[in-house]
C-alpha cells in the first residue's frame, strides 16, 4: 500500500491516530496505578500527623501506621479553609494537631503541629511537604530540626522563636526558642510563621471545645 | 568495528552528550548534588532516550515531515510519563524528592537530539543502542559529578554518612554553582585529554583519521 505521506489528511489521520493511541495508554497506566498512588498520599500524611503526636516514627513499622491512625485520630471540622484539624488522647490528656500549608522559599511548606488545646506546649511537628534548598533549608525536614519542637514551652506571647543560635539545635524545650538553620535564614522564617500561625489555630479550635 | 559497538563507544565516550554535544547541561545542574536523585535521573533518561529512540525509528517511515517534530515529543513525554506514573506508584520518596525533575526529562536535549540525529536515520535496534550509549554517557559523567558533590557537601555518599562531626561540609557543592565549576572542569579535562589523544593520532604518519568536527 502507498501513503501519500505529505497529503494533509495522511498528516491529520497520522497524528490523530497517534496521539490517540499513546494518551490512550497512558490513561492506562494511570487508571492502573491510581489507587496505589491515593494510598501512599494517605500513607504519607498520615505518617505525618502521627509522628507530630509522637504516635510513631521511623521505626514504626508500614503497615501498622494505618491501624494507629484509625485508632487514635479524630479528624475536626476545622476552624478555617485549607486547615485541617486533629484530635488525639494520649495518656488522658486531649492534644490537638492542625495540618497548614504556608509559603517557603521556593514553594509551600505544608507542616502538622500538635499541641495541648491550649496551646501552651507543643506536643510535636513534622514537615510534611516542602521544596526547600537541599541541604540548606532543606534540612527542616531533618530529624534534629524537627526535635527541637518536641515538647518546647510556648512563650509567654503564645509564639515560639527561631533563633541564630549554635545551629546545632537548641536542647532547651523551657525557653520558647528552637535554633534557626545556619544559611537559610529565610526557610527558618517560614517555618517560625508556620508554626506560630498553627499555634494560633489550635488555641482557635481548642477555644471552641 | 560493529556499528552496534561504535554506537556504544560514541555515546560513552567519542560523542559523548555532555563532552562533546554539551547537551543535558540543566539536569546535570539540578540533580547532581545527590547521588541516589542523579541514579534515578539518569535510569529515567537511559529508558526514555532509548525506548523514546526505538519507538521513533519504527514510525520513522510513517512520520509526515511536516509533524516529525510534534511525534517526536509525543512519543518522548509519553515514556517520560510513564516513569512519573510508576515513580509516584511504586517509589513515592524519590518521587518526592525529584519533584519537577522527574517531568522535566523532556527538556533534556539529549532525548530530542538522538531522535533528530540518529533514530530518523536508523534501524530500531541500533536506536535502542544508541539511547542506552548516550543514557549512559550521559549518567556516568553526571554520576562522577554527583560522587564529588555529594560526598563535599554533605560528607556522604547515598545519603550514608561517611565522615564524622568534625567534617565541615561545603555548601557551595550543594548549591548549583558548583555544578557550573565541576562540569566545565570535567569538559576541559575531557577535551584537552581528547586533544592530545589525537595529536598522538596524527604524529603516527600511517594513519590519518578523519578529523572530527563538533
Amino acid at each position: 500500500m502507498k501513503f501519500k505521506k505529505e497529503s494533509i489528511g495522511y498528516v491529520v489521520i497520522f497524528t490523530f491516530i497517534v496521539c490517540v493511541a499513546f494518551v490512550i495508554l497512558l490513561s492506562i497506566a494511570n487508571q492502573l496505578t491510581l489507587d496505589r498512588v491515593k494510598a501512599n498520599k494517605s500513607y504519607e500524611s498520615h505518617f505525618a500527623v502521627l509522628s507530630a503526636f509522637g504516635l510513631a516514627d521511623g521505626n514504626t513499622p508500614k503497615d501498622q501506621v494505618e491501624s494507629i491512625y484509625a485508632a487514635s485520630i479524630k479528624e475536626l471540622a476545622a476552624a478555617d479553609p485549607g486547615v485541617s484539624a486533629y484530635s488525639a488522647d494520649i495518656d488522658g490528656t486531649n492534644y490537638l494537631a492542625v495540618k497548614l500549608t504556608n509559603p517557603g522559599l521556593w514553594g509551600p511548606i505544608t507542616g502538622i503541629l500538635a499541641a495541648d488545646i491550649k496551646a501552651e506546649r507543643i506536643r510535636g511537628f513534622a514537615i510534611l511537604d516542602q521544596q526547600e534548598t537541599p541541604g540548606l533549608g532543606g534540612r527542616i525536614s531533618e530529624p534534629w530540626f524537627i526535635a527541637q519542637f518536641k515538647n518546647e514551652k510556648v512563650a509567654g506571647d503564645g509564639t515560639i522563636a527561631v533563633i541564630q543560635g549554635s545551629g546545632k539545635g537548641d536542647p532547651d524545650s523551657e525557653n520558647g526558642q528552637v535554633d534557626a538553620i545556619t544559611g537559610a535564614s529565610r526557610t527558618s522564617d517560614f517555618v517560625k510563621t508556620l508554626v506560630n500561625k498553627s499555634l494560633d489555630q489550635i488555641r482557635k479550635i481548642g477555644g471552641s471545645l | 568495528m560493529s556499528p552496534a559497538k561504535k554506537v556504544m563507544k560514541d555515546g560513552l565516550w567519542s560523542n559523548n552528550p555532555i563532552f562533546v554535544q554539551v547537551l543535558g547541561i540543566c539536569s546535570t545542574l539540578a540533580v547532581t548534588n545527590n547521588l541516589r536523585n542523579t541514579l534515578i535521573m539518569v535510569l529515567g533518561v537511559t529508558f526514555a532516550t532509548s525506548m523514546g529512540s526505538m519507538t521513533l525509528s519504527f514510525l520513522k517511515d510513517l512520520i509526515p515531515r511536516k509533524v516529525r517534530m510534534i511525534v517526536q515529543v509525543l512519543v518522548l513525554s509519553f515514556y517520560v510519563i510513564i516513569i512519573d506514573i510508576l515513580l509516584r506508584a511504586y517509589q513515592p520518596a524519590i518521587s518526592k524528592q525529584l519533584g519537577p525533575y522527574v517531568g522535566l526529562i523532556i527538556t533534556n536535549c539529549i532525548l530530542m537530539g538522538r531522535a533528530e540525529a540518529f533514530a530518523a536515520a536508523n534501524k530500531p535496534g541500533l536506536s535502542f543502542i544508541d539511547g542506552i550509549a548516550n543514557g549512559l554517557g550521559y549518567g556516568w559523567v553526571l554520576i562522577s559529578i554527583a560522587f564529588i558533590r555529594e560526598f563535599l557537601g554533605f560528607g556522604s555518599l547515598f545519603g550514608i554518612k561517611l565522615v564524622g562531626d568534625q567534617f565541615t561540609p561545603w555548601t557551595i557543592m550543594v548549591m548549583a554553582p558548583s555544578a557550573f565549576f565541576l562540569v566545565a572542569i570535567a569538559l576541559w579535562i575531557a577535551n584537552n585529554y581528547k586533544a592530545a589523544a589525537e595529536a598522538k593520532k596524527k604524529a603516527k604518519p600511517a594513519v590519518q583519521p578523519a578529523s572530527q568536527s563538533k
